[in-house]
């Protein structure tokens, strides 16, 4: 019934370029974290841009503003304090972290132009946690053509580690979206075998990696791929679609706003499928929040509002505050954060800003951009952290955690469907997980050691 | 069956908002020759005025009207202290202006209430309604857009057709040096029309966040399809903009729906651009093409 026509991304990029025109010009303000004069090369042992005797200067883009702000915009909040927090403690071979952040609200030109910042104006020894598919995807040539470390990209696709020939810089951080995929359609076929699946994707790498994962091991489920495209509100068409195809369980593969509006349109629609989201999109406390204003209780507020929703985790998050890595997030962000409550998404900058501290502590004292890739291929994948499962980190392949638990989300938290599964991307099989990631807690002190 | 009918429901009511947006463009049009850009940021900054009084804890029936209120003064303010002093010079100064003010007001709006996206409360209800034991998907809120909007084109075309008022707005516009020569007060026509139109810009602002997320840039898309829907109906038609606003959302929740909803803004464009080539002066327009 419905065609797709195959990628026309030019065409709508051209398309859109003339309606996106106004949208761009826009909410301003540009968040200048930072920004000290102290940039470019110091003196002693280290040569590398960025890099001084007693500093270090690392960048990011984060949308801050506009559609995909919620939640994300926190990312870097939460990133911040872990390096106030290390620096406190003298910070990494002596030298603090400057951590400045720019503001592209999720629009690929503007990612290109703060980058060009960065990298030139700012002179950053490496990009920490830039966010973004189709953002981070307009500089990742650039900061591999420059040589500039791009580590631990806040993003789930592919193209950040499967390929390190193509960019030898460039390491994802977070599950996959592929890997994600399998483990959610394994867990499907073996426990739900009956269910008419319908997928909601977002129509690029995001959806078409998991879907890609999916179909591994549920083609024959599958009753309909609905596909919206981020930025346009109205996903009514969509869920009609797979409301109309009949399917009882839909796996969502989209960002937190997205989950949001696929709930409020079947809600209209008087459509109630299982629902399962991507981590990406399950964030309870955002969602809640979102949702918590719609009139007459026809939607509860709250964390509570996506209470039976299934969904996967791959670190510890506000919902586990027993867990010794919150614990330590909590005293983190205590010490350190800003305004307002540790979040899942602090949770997550915390946690890459972690990764980076000890690619740092691997890397030594002679701080170089080569010499911190090549540790990252060495030592990478033996990082402990609060991800559940290990790095796939090699000269193989830059891709980042390699598994996480299935859980369903009962009063905002988590409940374990599933043990840690770990797979990697193809056919490799998936299986449970014996790393002891799981359950190990950080360093007294809750900063990393050089492994 | 039911998708075709959800998809077209879906169309339907957000159509009718692009109607009403297509109608405060008109109203500026009609009255004084200019395209208003700067109208979605000026219906945005309404619908927050309206969200800072729900969160006051205030009902949404008082916000509402007080959006429409702020509404009617931020268009006589902008028209008296912005475009006036543009105003005789060629026209496009003021569209040009109005592009400005569009950048502006964003801004400010993003200083002011944050750039976060927030929800925004809709009074009868965003669960679809029942009939014979199968939902469809138009909710309280929708019905209620309908209907808004057809009772707003009413009075319009009341007060352009049967009113004094009307008549010399509209001569105002159409030759203000022969208005003024006979009595009327040019300079406030331009205001009500102004005044009026984002009265009318800001409902469309309520009717678009009522249910769903506003963040500032929430209105930028509408303005988009607000605009090709008044051309499709002919900038000078009331009742043109509300058909045209309804043809175009339904054309869009169906390309959505059934080709992709990757290609929704290039439809939009595509429709813009037949309608410019075929018909210039749209499906509706009353006189013949003026030549300037």
């Amino acid at each position: 019934m419905r065609r797709r026509l195959h990628r026309p991304t030019t065409l709508v990029a051209a398309a859109t370029a003339g309606v996106l025109l106004l949208g761009a010009c826009g909410a301003g303000g540009r968040d200048d974290d930072g920004g000290g004069g102290d940039g470019g090369d110091g003196g002693g042992g280290a040569t590398a841009p960025g890099v001084t005797e007693d500093s270090i200067k690392i960048g990011a883009h984060f949308p801050l503003t506009g559609v995909a702000a919620p939640g994300y915009n926190e990312i870097p909040t939460g990133a911040k304090a872990y390096f106030d927090y290390v620096n406190a403690q003298g910070g990494v071979h002596g030298r603090q972290i400057e951590y400045v952040v720019r503001d592209d609200g999720y629009n690929p030109t503007n990612t290109s132009s703060v980058t060009n910042e960065l990298v030139l104006e700012e002179e950053i020894f490496a990009m920490v946690g830039g966010l973004g598919t189709p953002t981070h995807s307009a500089v990742v040539d650039f900061l591999n053509d420059e040589g500039v470390p791009d580590f631990f990209v806040s993003s789930g696709s592919l193209q950040w580690g499967d390929d390190p020939e193509a960019y030898p810089y460039t390491f994802g951080w977070q599950p996959d979206y592929e890997i994600e995929g399998k483990i959610i359609g394994q867990y499907v076929a073996e426990n739900m075998p009956d269910a008419k699946v319908g997928l909601f994707l977002q129509d690029d790498d995001f959806g078409d990696d998991a879907e890609k994962g999916v179909r591994q091991f549920l083609d024959d489920q599958v009753v309909a791929a609905e596909r919206y495209t981020s930025g346009n509100t109205d996903v009514g068409p969509q869920i009609a679609g797979l409301q109309a195809a009949g399917a009882d369980l839909v796996l969502s593969f989209n960002t937190p706003s997205y989950t949001a509006l696929s709930q409020l349109v079947a809600l209209r629609l008087g459509y109630e499928p299982q629902w399962f989201y991507t981590n990406v999109g399950s964030d309870a406390d955002l969602v809640g929040s979102l949702l918590s204003r719609f009139s007459e209780g026809a939607v509860e507020g709250g964390s509570s509002s996506l209470d039976g929703v299934m969904t996967t985790e791959y670190i510890p998050g506000v919902d586990q505050p027993d867990d010794p890595w919150v614990q330590l997030w909590q005293k983190v962000w205590d010490e350190h954060g800003e305004k307002g409550k540790l979040t899942n998404y602090r949770v997550y900058g915390m946690s890459h800003a972690y990764a980076f501290v000890q690619a740092l502590q691997a890397a030594g004292e002679d701080l170089t951009r080569d010499g911190i890739v090549e540790a990252m291929e060495e030592v990478g994948a033996d990082l402990e952290g609060p991800q559940l499962a290990p790095f796939r980190y090699s000269s193989d392949s830059h891709l980042g955690i390699s598994g996480m638990r299935v859980v369903e989300i009962q009063d905002g938290a988590g409940e374990d469907l599933t043990p840690v599964l770990i797979t990697d991307i193809g056919d490799a099989e998936i299986v449970e997980d014996d790393s002891g990631q799981d359950g190990d807690a950080p360093p007294e002190n809750g900063v990393p050691e050089a492994p | 069956m039911q998708q075709l009918l959800n998809t077209a429901l879906g169309g339907l009511t957000l159509g009718m908002v692009y109607a009403a947006f297509a109608l405060a463009l008109v109203l500026i049009w009609r009255s004084t020759r200019v395209v208003n850009f700067a109208q979605a940021p000026m219906a945005m900054v309404t619908t927050f005025v309206a969200l800072v009084i729900v969160d006051a804890g205030h009902s949404y029936w008082l916000a509402f009207a007080a959006a429409l209120a702020s509404g009617l003064v931020l268009g006589a303010v902008i028209e008296r202290v912005v475009v006036r002093p543009v105003e005789g010079g060629p026209e496009i100064n003021a569209v040009i202006l109005t592009l400005g003010l569009f950048i502006v007001l964003h801004a400010l709006a993003a200083v002011i209430f944050g750039n976060r996206y927030r929800s925004f409360p809709a009074p009868f209800g965003v669960r679809g309604i029942e009939v014979g034991g199968t939902t469809i998907a138009l909710t309280g809120f929708g019905i209620f857009t309908i209907l808004a909007v057809l009772v707003t084109m009413g009075l319009l075309l009341l007060l352009f057709q049967r009113t004094d008022i009307g008549l010399r707005m509209r001569a105002s516009a159409f030759n203000p040096e022969v208005a003024r020569l006979l009595g009327v007060r040019v300079g406030r026509m331009l205001t009500l029309g102004w005044a009026l139109a984002s009265v009318v810009g800001s409902l469309a602002g309520l009717l678009i966040a009522g249910g769903s997320l506003v963040h500032p840039g929430y209105m930028d898309s509408v303005v988009v399809y607000g605009f090709v829907a008044a051309v499709l109906g002919g900038l000078d038609s009331p009742f043109g903009a509300v058909v045209g606003g309804l043809l175009l959302g339904l054309a869009l929740s169906f390309v959505s729906g059934y080709v992709g909803s990757q290609l929704v803004a290039l439809a939009a464009l595509v429709i813009l651009m037949l309608v410019l080539v075929l018909r210039p002066g749209g499906l509706f327009a009353q006189t013949a093409a003026r030549r300037v």
